[in-house]
């Protein structure tokens, strides 16, 4: 499994990130949406393609939700699973993440329990830990 | 709802709500089993602030102050740093700041929305102006002084010029 | 008004005797933190006090308080999600089938705990079903009475939301109710929540159509965990449906059971004659 994890914040990057890695993922970072549109980029060239984006919502140059329009945009990258992990938490916030084309939405802050239950929501947990 | 019955900022958010939000941020992204306790200690000399804005139908900030060395140790203890690995300034600021955001989105989320957050921002002091405390929390952090604070107007949930039922 | 190392001490060895939790030295900011809003309620000045006035009066009812302010751990929502999937894959199609349309269903979750498994039930049944607040009764019951009344009450913090929820579920079942969030009252009023200990005689309640006791069994020994069993069942519809954690089984333990197998889980069914 791989994942790219889209943060301002290097601290959020390296927990998202760390927790991930625990279940196998392959962890890419990107400090912001375009950033991260890059790194998509990027990867198809090597044939890179993440299963999982973890958004956050406000960095510079790129919000998360603009990355979710933008890749949602994008027919090549209807695969990923996309899931918003950010303190934005009022309700038409989600709901609008959630109808951009967001799979998942992870309010900050987080229990790397709470990660491995949307993961496992997600069907992206390898079987010997969604037990 | 109309304008006159609008709830002052204050109905919303008193420092039980700003606690209780530190309360599940502490165990969570400082690390388990810390917490912010909500008993005054004496404030330091020097003091260092992360802060983020909120802006909608409310105006205001939410900001973090702490002395530079407690902040260095949040940075550590929210980066999982151990020895020999130490954290520079820019991890400092990067923690200090996440934790202010994180404070910040759970804060406005129990505000009149929709409003949208700024990014994080750490220095001496909040550049957004003259603004009134509307809710401030000194509390502790591993002994250490650590206090919360929501600056902003307390009437500005009213157009201007509009009476402020008591 | 910090902890003394002697109340420290006292409730880590109450919180290993009643919940086998080890609290590492080291966590006294965390007993300070779970424990000063209780020792505040009581007009105290602070965790040591509240300790103190325990040691010296003992009073089982704060004493289990403390515990659960200690050991508790949000729940998730789909916890083993198969258990779920099942009710509404397999479970409910058979049972609109079998009953008549003015048959209320009736489902017990027997040990909610702050009523999450309970919600998920009734958010599950409100999907599904048009009809779902008026075809269909949950109960839900716990020994502790806080518990009880947290069910009752549907407010779950956002930690707690976190948990495995579903985020189109988040915001289609409830609203934000300051720091917390709130079920949807057509919801709530589908559950009925009360005190039980499923290890003494249970009250009148049921038939039960489907019956969830997860995680449950294993803290009892061989004997009880048969008395359950038989207790259980006989509050139970001939065709109903039990479901166990993904741990326990029937098997072993009381023969008047027949294991099913459903999806990736399984469920129990009464056996027939039995």
């Amino acid at each position: 499994m791989r994942a790219l994890v889209i943060d301002d914040s290097r601290a959020m990057r390296r927990i998202v990130g760390s927790i991930l890695k625990d279940f196998g993922f392959e962890v890419r970072e990107a400090g912001d949406g375009q950033q991260a549109l890059d790194a998509l980029q990027e990867g198809k060239a090597e044939g890179w393609v993440p299963d999982l984006c973890c958004i956050d919502w406000n960095m510079p140059v790129m919000d998360g939700l603009q990355f979710v329009v933008a890749v949602r945009a994008n027919p090549e990258l209807r695969q990923v699973t996309l899931m918003m992990v950010t303190t934005e938490s009022e309700t038409g916030q989600i709901v609008k993440a959630l109808a951009a084309g967001a799979h998942e939405y992870l309010i900050k802050p987080f229990t790397a329990d709470a990660l491995r239950d949307k993961l496992a929501l997600l069907g992206l947990l390898p079987e010997e830990v969604s037990a | 709802m109309t304008l006159q019955e609008a709830p002052p900022i204050t109905a919303l958010l008193d420092p039980e709500t700003v606690q209780s939000i530190a309360d599940e941020i502490w165990p969570t992204l400082v690390g388990d089993g810390e917490a912010f306790v909500p008993v005054p200690v004496a404030p330091p000399a020097e003091v260092v602030s992360a802060w983020v804005t909120i802006s909608g139908p409310w105006n205001g900030a939410v900001v973090l102050t702490c002395a530079p060395a407690t902040a260095g140790a949040l940075a550590e203890s929210v980066l999982m740093t151990r020895p020999p690995t130490v954290v520079d300034d820019e991890d400092v600021a990067d923690a200090l700041g996440e934790l202010a955001n994180v404070l910040g989105g759970n804060i406005k989320s129990v505000l009149p929305g929709p409003s949208s957050l700024g990014l994080p921002q750490i220095g001496s002091a909040p550049t957004t102006g003259r603004l009134d405390d509307v809710c401030r929390v000194n509390g502790q952090w591993r002994g250490q002084s650590l206090t919360i604070t929501v600056q902003g107007a307390t009437q500005a949930l009213h157009p201007s010029g509009t009476e402020v039922p008591q | 008004m910090t902890l003394t190392a002697t109340s420290f001490d006292w409730v880590r060895q109450l919180v290993h005797r009643e919940s086998a939790i080890v609290l590492q030295p080291g966590k006294e900011y965390l007993v300070e933190a779970r424990l000063l809003p209780m020792a505040q309620q009581r007009g105290m000045s602070g965790v040591s006090e509240l300790v103190e006035s325990v040691r010296n009066r003992p009073d089982p009812a704060t004493t289990r308080r403390i515990v659960e302010a200690l050991t508790t751990n949000e729940t998730s929502w789909f916890r083993d999600g198969d258990p779920f999937t099942a009710l509404t894959s397999t479970v409910l199609p058979q049972l609109l089938a079998a009953r008549r349309p003015d048959e209320r269903l009736q489902i017990w979750s027997a040990a909610c705990s702050s009523g999450q498994e309970a919600y998920t039930i009734a958010m599950l049944l409100a999907d599904a079903l048009p009809n779902a607040p008026t075809r269909v009764s949950i109960t839900a019951t716990d020994l502790s009475q806080q518990m009880v009344e947290r069910t009752r009450a549907g407010r779950f913090s956002q930690l707690e939301v976190n948990r495995g929820l579903p985020a189109t579920m988040l915001v289609r079942h409830f609203t934000r109710s300051g720091n917390e969030w709130e079920i949807a009252p057509a919801l709530r009023r589908m559950i009925t929540a009360s005190e039980c200990n499923l290890a003494a005689p249970l009250p009148r309640m049921g038939p039960f159509d489907v019956v969830y006791l997860r995680n449950v069994l294993i803290y009892f020994d061989l004997p009880t965990k048969q008395a359950i069993l038989t207790r259980v069942r006989q509050l139970m519809r001939p065709d109903g449906w039990l479901f166990l954690g993904a741990a326990e089984t029937t098997l072993g333990v009381d023969e008047n059971w027949e294991r099913v197998v459903l999806g990736r889980g399984s469920a129990y069914r009464p056996r027939k004659g039995a």
